[in-house]
């Protein structure tokens, strides 16, 4: 008899099974036309332009963070909704301070300006000619 | 009233404190003077209530040990910040706060002026808080603590004046000095804890009651206990401190040097009165080293010429004859000339700052005189001081010197008796010359110059109350053929009942009749009459000083006592330290192993900074190595 | 849910800390300028929490399914840390290098929020909420170190302490994995039973011993796991630092002693007043090994440091080896001797980062060299930082001395002699470096450009006399804390 451990285990076999057949069967089965167009990176028709090891911006992350507490958050909810009417008024209470707490977060981030995307600002030449500028 | 009894010794100490760190600032005397005087009245009034509570119960009850907190408990050493109250320590807490309150209003007058006049009176005050531990303790090493802080305190007071060199040197000998009793101290102390197991003198004491007389380990821990004492107290041969210790102000000599931290040695040896009554052999030393110390000291007086050096061996010769008393097993007598002598005494010395304070800082007699018309108070309570000391009736002085050549005689023997009667004599002899030299004749100092004054009231009332004291105050310990009680005797009694008892074990009580006591006391009154109508003959009118020649310039030179312990002790030690301790031993094997460890723990520590490289990596590195190794070694050894 | 209940009773100081925390963060986002408000804030609720936590004395419980007890233990180490807070939160007040941060008062909930994971690291038992309590605590210290945006040093030290932290307790979660594994169990109670019947001879426990040992040892910078302790200690603003010091490495001790006295204990009792470990299991000699290792370490190379802050980095490495001294003995007599030692540690290093505090605001550095002649320019200040270094020196009449003489008393009278004698031959090593810094305080002349007086607001002078007057005063007389010290050596679970 297996143990549950062993179950999982089995389960995860297959499911790597899975995809690996999938991925042998279309090196197997399909054709290989390799062309110029189709061996460079994709990136929506236009050509690649710099490394792929480029820096973001830390704003993307301060959002990213943001994201995954409220990802977490929906992880907590999703048990919670489903026995929320046996547990009652305390399981609410509960919920209720944990988004609390949560939102709280949120307020001070948006507080301190943390979500506050500031754009980047280039700075336009100026010229020492004013020509262009009555013409236009 | 024993309920707020810790603030016996914890106001001084706040008058320490005041006055250390705030005295400067605030800048002002009346401030500072009259704070410190009024924190010592407090405890002395306090005192006096628990007396007048304990005169009330029956004398057996008459002990209460005061439990603070537990100090210190370390495996089997456990030591509790405990007071005791019997009548002995109340006696002693209320001559040093009585008259220490005295010596610190006479202060505020004396020391007007000075620079660090906040300074001074913080010292005072935690000397009282020092000395108030020292009698009030239960326990050795809170006494040791004590006895240490007024060591200390007399250390920074006679050195208060510190620009002067011999202040540094005088307080630097006195430190030194009293270092070798204190080796004697911590010995004994070593030794009750090492066979006793306790620090705890009641417990101690209890200890030893049932021991037999004489043993070694007794004798031993009562003759180091005796060194100690020798010390502090200025006996032979430690006594040579005391002179020198006259370079302090003189409200200073008056309160630590001749009324209470000199009597520590009397107190301690009063305290473990079992001790020493379990010992007839250390008190034999004890009695013989007080009638050396009595005898030498009073005969140097004779010659002196610096009216506070008088005073100082006087005082030495004084504590003597408390020795003696201690060593004729009469303790309560010893108490008892303790705090007339400590009236006297510190009136005699108060008077003599007012003499120096007058004089515009001289001090030797040989230009003074006549001073009698120009400061009639400080005359007229000096004169009752002198009377009191040379064993007038019915001054205060009388009737303790008296008891004490009384039971000198029956306990001692004859020749003592002789001996202590003589020294009795000198000391009227000398007294009756300073004061001759000092209030009577004609004015030898420079007339134009100096102008004498009274002194401010501050110095005067306390000279009065002091004289007052020292007139009637022996009447508290009346001798018991007038068939009045002996307050003092019947107060003291409980604490030396067990000492008493343990005499009796071994020494049938003698009975002499009452014709001898009345018969040597007739004797001796005859003697100081005698002596001082010579003295005061010879030198009430004397104008001319000649140089003192053979005996005489041996006593002026203090028997070369000086130069004898420089050329026999101090150089010898100081050679040794020189060329073998210091330049062998200190300079090439203490030093050298010294460098030699400085040197291997800076090579080391060169060495292993260099690992701190300041890359991440490497930390990684060296942490994930460290557990490898770690790991590896606990698997494999 | 019954439970859940019950065990919030026994959670209120916890609880009070949280609301704390969100009332400060609340009334920093509405002050929205440096004040002293929030700070007073932060103070209060701590006290209540505090007050809280004296109320807890004497109860021994396990509450939330087993995840944490109370018991004196727990309340003794969350006593140290809520004073210990409350001073570092006074000291940032006073400090120069946080007002002068583009922060506002995020200090103040930072350090509150430390305090709320240390209270949780001395009162686990389960290593699941033990690693997370450790992360609570790491994971604020790593913002802390980094408080000083626009210092360079500030940042790096930060930058330098995640990662090393995030190893550290990536080695200790994997040697926990490996233990659950072994016994199947979370709770070290449970842990304890289990390895008792299995017998400790499988070499996989000394692996997860260690491993373990990296992720606590690196809490109290203990050799080897000390290498972030002087780049983080010397970029950190220097409240930062003491908080550091006393504070995280104290939880780091509370979590380690608990997890090794009881996880590997025979049954959950003590005989004889001594733990009754496995067979087979040595983690007394690992600790020793660590112990010497840090002792040496810390006190040779802290001898020619020059900056202050690094030598008080390198000081708590070699304290922190003191304090596993008493560990060793493995006893209640060990177990009260590290109380001592803690509240003198606590004490003598508050005044020592205290001074250090005063003496950089107005120097701009914490350099020694810069020191020179302090003693001449602000004699109060130095004396009080003379009184710190003969404290941690262990000179007797301080503070200092008292922890000293309870730790190496119990080595003596646990037969472990050679022990005791490296730890006094150490504090004499120690003595090297702690003079250096009264050496160029009072016997060195100043420089002639700087050499004129200093003062401070009486504030900071009253706050030096309070750290001064316990230092001296419980070095004459320790009795109270040596019986505090003895009532608190109880764990939950042991006798």
């Amino acid at each position: 008899m297996l143990t549950q451990f062993g179950q999982v285990l089995i389960f995860m076999i297959i499911a790597a099974g899975f995809v690996a057949v999938a991925f042998i069967a279309a090196r197997l089965i399909g054709p290989k036309l390799p062309s110029k167009g189709k061996n460079s990176t994709y990136e929506c028709g236009e050509d690649t332009e710099g490394d792929t090891w480029l820096k973001f911006n830390v704003r993307y992350y301060v959002i990213a963070l943001i994201f995954i507490i409220f990802d977490v958050e929906i992880v907590f909810l999703f048990p919670w909704a489903v026995v929320f009417k046996e547990m009652g008024l305390i399981a609410f209470i509960e919920m209720a301070i944990f988004l609390i707490i949560l939102i709280l977060g949120f307020v001070y981030a948006y507080a301190k300006g943390d979500l506050h995307w500031d754009k980047p600002r280039p700075v336009i030449p100026a010229l020492d000619r004013q020509i262009f500028k009555s013409e236009i | 009233m024993t309920k707020y009894f810790l603030l016996v010794t914890l106001l001084p100490l706040f008058g320490f404190l005041i006055n250390i760190l705030f005295g400067k600032r605030i800048n002002s005397e009346k401030f500072s003077g009259y704070l410190s005087s009024f924190l010592v009245f407090v405890p002395f009034f306090i005192t006096f209530l628990v007396f007048l509570d304990f005169i009330s119960v029956p004398p057996e009850s008459r002990k209460i040990v005061l439990n603070y907190f537990n100090w210190i408990a370390a495996g089997k050493l456990s030591i509790n910040y405990s007071f005791v109250l019997d009548p002995l320590s109340i006696t002693m807490v209320m001559v040093v706060t009585g008259i220490g309150f005295l010596i610190h209003v006479y202060s505020i007058g004396y020391m007007h002026g000075d620079e660090s006049f906040a300074r001074f009176f913080s010292y005072l005050n935690l000397f009282i808080f020092a000395m108030l531990n020292l009698v009030l303790a239960d326990n050795f090493l809170l006494v040791f603590l004590g006895w240490e802080g007024v060591g200390l305190c007399s250390y920074l007071l006679i050195g208060f004046w510190s620009e002067k060199k011999f202040t540094g040197d005088a307080a630097k000998k006195a430190f030194i000095v009293n270092r070798i009793g204190d080796f004697g101290f911590m010995t004994a102390m070593f030794l009750i804890f090492a066979n006793f197991g306790t620090l705890e003198i009641s417990g101690f004491l209890g200890n030893i009651a049932g021991m037999p007389v004489n043993s070694v380990l007794l004798t031993a821990i009562a003759l180091l206990f005796f060194l100690g004492a020798t010390g502090k107290s200025a006996q032979i041969p430690l006594f040579v401190w005391l002179p020198d210790a006259m370079a302090g102000p003189t409200p200073v000599s008056a309160l630590i040097h001749a009324a209470t931290m000199v009597t520590a040695g009397i107190y301690l040896i009063a305290r473990t009165s079992v001790l020493y009554a379990l010992s007839p052999t250390a008190s034999q030393i004890v009695l013989i080293v007080g009638i050396l110390t009595a005898l030498i000291s009073a005969t140097i007086a004779l010659k002196q010429n610096d009216i506070k050096k008088i005073l100082a061996y006087s005082t030495i010769s004084q504590l003597g004859f408390m020795f003696i008393a201690l060593g004729t097993m009469s303790y309560g007598v010893a108490i008892f000339h303790l705090i007339t002598h400590a009236f006297f005494k510190a009136l005699m010395f108060l008077g003599s700052g007012s003499v120096i304070h007058a004089m515009h800082d001289e001090q030797d007699i040989r230009n003074m005189g006549g001073l009698k018309n120009k400061m009639k108070i400080t005359y007229i309570t000096f004169l009752v001081g002198a009377f009191a000391i040379s064993g007038i009736p019915p001054l205060s002085g009388f009737f303790s010197k008296d008891e004490i050549l009384y039971q000198t005689f029956i306990n001692a023997g004859i020749l003592p008796y002789i001996i202590v009667l003589f020294t009795a004599a000198l000391t009227a002899f000398y007294m009756f010359r300073l004061t001759g030299l000092t209030f009577f004749g004609k004015a030898r100092y420079d007339e134009n110059k100096v102008h004498p004054h009274e002194s401010p009231r501050t110095m005067t009332i306390p000279l009065i109350i002091l004289g007052i004291l020292s007139a009637v105050g022996g009447f508290i310990g009346l001798p018991h053929f007038t068939g009045l009680p002996n307050y003092l005797e019947r107060w003291l009694e409980p604490v030396f009942t067990n000492a008493n008892r343990v005499i009796q074990l071994y020494k049938p009580e003698g009975h002499h009749a009452v014709s001898v006591e009345i018969l040597l006391l007739i004797l001796s009154v005859l003697v100081a009459a005698g002596v001082i109508y010579f003295a005061f003959k010879k030198f009430s009118k004397q104008e001319r000083f000649e140089k003192e020649k053979g005996f005489g310039k041996i006593l002026e030179n203090k028997y070369y006592l000086d130069e004898i312990y420089d050329k026999s002790v101090v150089e010898p030690v100081q050679n040794t330290s020189e060329f073998f301790l210091w330049k062998i031993f200190d300079v090439k094997i203490i030093d050298g192993f010294v460098n030699g460890i400085s040197f291997y723990v800076s090579r080391l520590s060169i060495d292993w900074r260099k690992i701190q490289t300041g890359i991440i990596q490497d930390y990684a590195t060296i942490t994930i190595a460290g557990v490898v190794l770690i790991i590896l070694y606990f698997i494999f050894a | 849910m019954e439970q859940t209940i019950i065990s919030l009773k026994n959670f209120i100081p916890e609880c009070v800390l949280i609301v704390t925390i969100l009332v400060c963060l609340l009334a920093d986002l509405i002050v929205r300028k440096k004040s002293a408000v929030v700070a007073v804030i932060g103070i209060a609720g701590l006290f209540v929490s505090g007050w809280f936590v004296i109320g807890q004395f004497g109860v021994k419980e396990s509450v939330f399914f087993g995840m944490v007890v109370i018991d004196p233990y727990s309340v003794f180490f969350k006593l140290l840390f809520i004073v210990s807070t409350v001073f570092i939160i006074l000291f940032s007040l006073a400090s120069k290098e946080i007002k002068d941060s583009t922060h506002t008062n995020e200090h103040v909930y930072l350090m509150i929020s430390l305090t709320l994971g240390a209270n949780l690291m001395a009162s686990s038992v389960n290593m699941l909420m033990m690693y997370l309590a450790l992360e609570t605590v790491s994971i604020t210290s790593y913002v802390l170190a980094g408080y000083m945006k626009k210092s360079k040093r500030s940042s790096e030290a930060a930058m330098k302490y995640v990662i090393y932290g995030a190893a550290s307790s990536g080695i200790m979660i994997y040697a926990m994995s490996l233990l659950y594994g072994y016994t199947g169990s979370m709770n070290i109670f449970e842990i304890s039973s289990i390895l008792s019947k299995m017998g400790g001879t499988n070499p996989m426990l000394v692996i997860v011993m260690v491993m373990i040992l990296a992720g606590f040892g690196y809490k109290i910078s203990s050799v080897p796991f000390h290498f972030w302790t002087p780049d983080v200690y010397e970029g950190a603003p220097i409240p930062v630092t003491g908080f550091l010091a006393v504070t995280s490495s104290a939880a780091g001790f509370a979590v380690l002693i608990r997890f090794f006295s009881v996880t590997f204990l025979k049954s959950t009792t003590m005989l004889n007043g001594s733990l009754q470990i496995i067979d087979g299991i040595r983690w007394t000699e690992i600790i020793i090994v660590l112990s010497v290792a840090s002792m040496i370490i810390g006190n040779f190379v802290a001898v020619w440091q020059m900056s202050f802050k690094r030598l008080l980095a390198y000081s708590s490495i070699a304290q922190g080896g003191y304090i596993m001294l008493g560990l060793v003995v493995a006893n209640q007599q060990g177990l009260t001797a590290i109380f001592v030692y803690l509240v003198a540690y606590m004490i003598m290093n508050l005044g020592a980062f205290y001074a250090l505090i005063m003496i950089s605001n107005k120097l701009n550095s914490d350099d020694i060299n810069d020191m020179k002649g302090f003693a001449y320019r602000a004699p109060a200040v130095a004396v009080g930082m003379g009184i710190f270094m003969f404290a941690l020196s262990g000179i007797p009449a301080t503070v200092g001395f008292v922890g000293k003489f309870y730790l190496f008393s119990a080595l003596i009278e646990s037969n472990m002699i050679w022990l005791a004698l490296v730890g006094m031959m150490n504090s004499v090593v120690s003595l090297f470096f702690y003079i250096k810094v009264l050496k160029y305080m009072f016997l060195s002349k100043p420089d002639e450009e700087n050499s004129g007086k200093i003062y401070y607001g009486i504030a900071g002078y009253v706050l030096l006399f309070i750290l001064v007057i316990p230092t001296l005063l419980l070095g004459i007389y320790f009795g109270p804390i040596v019986r505090f010290a003895e009532m608190s050596a109880v764990m939950f679970g042991l006798k």
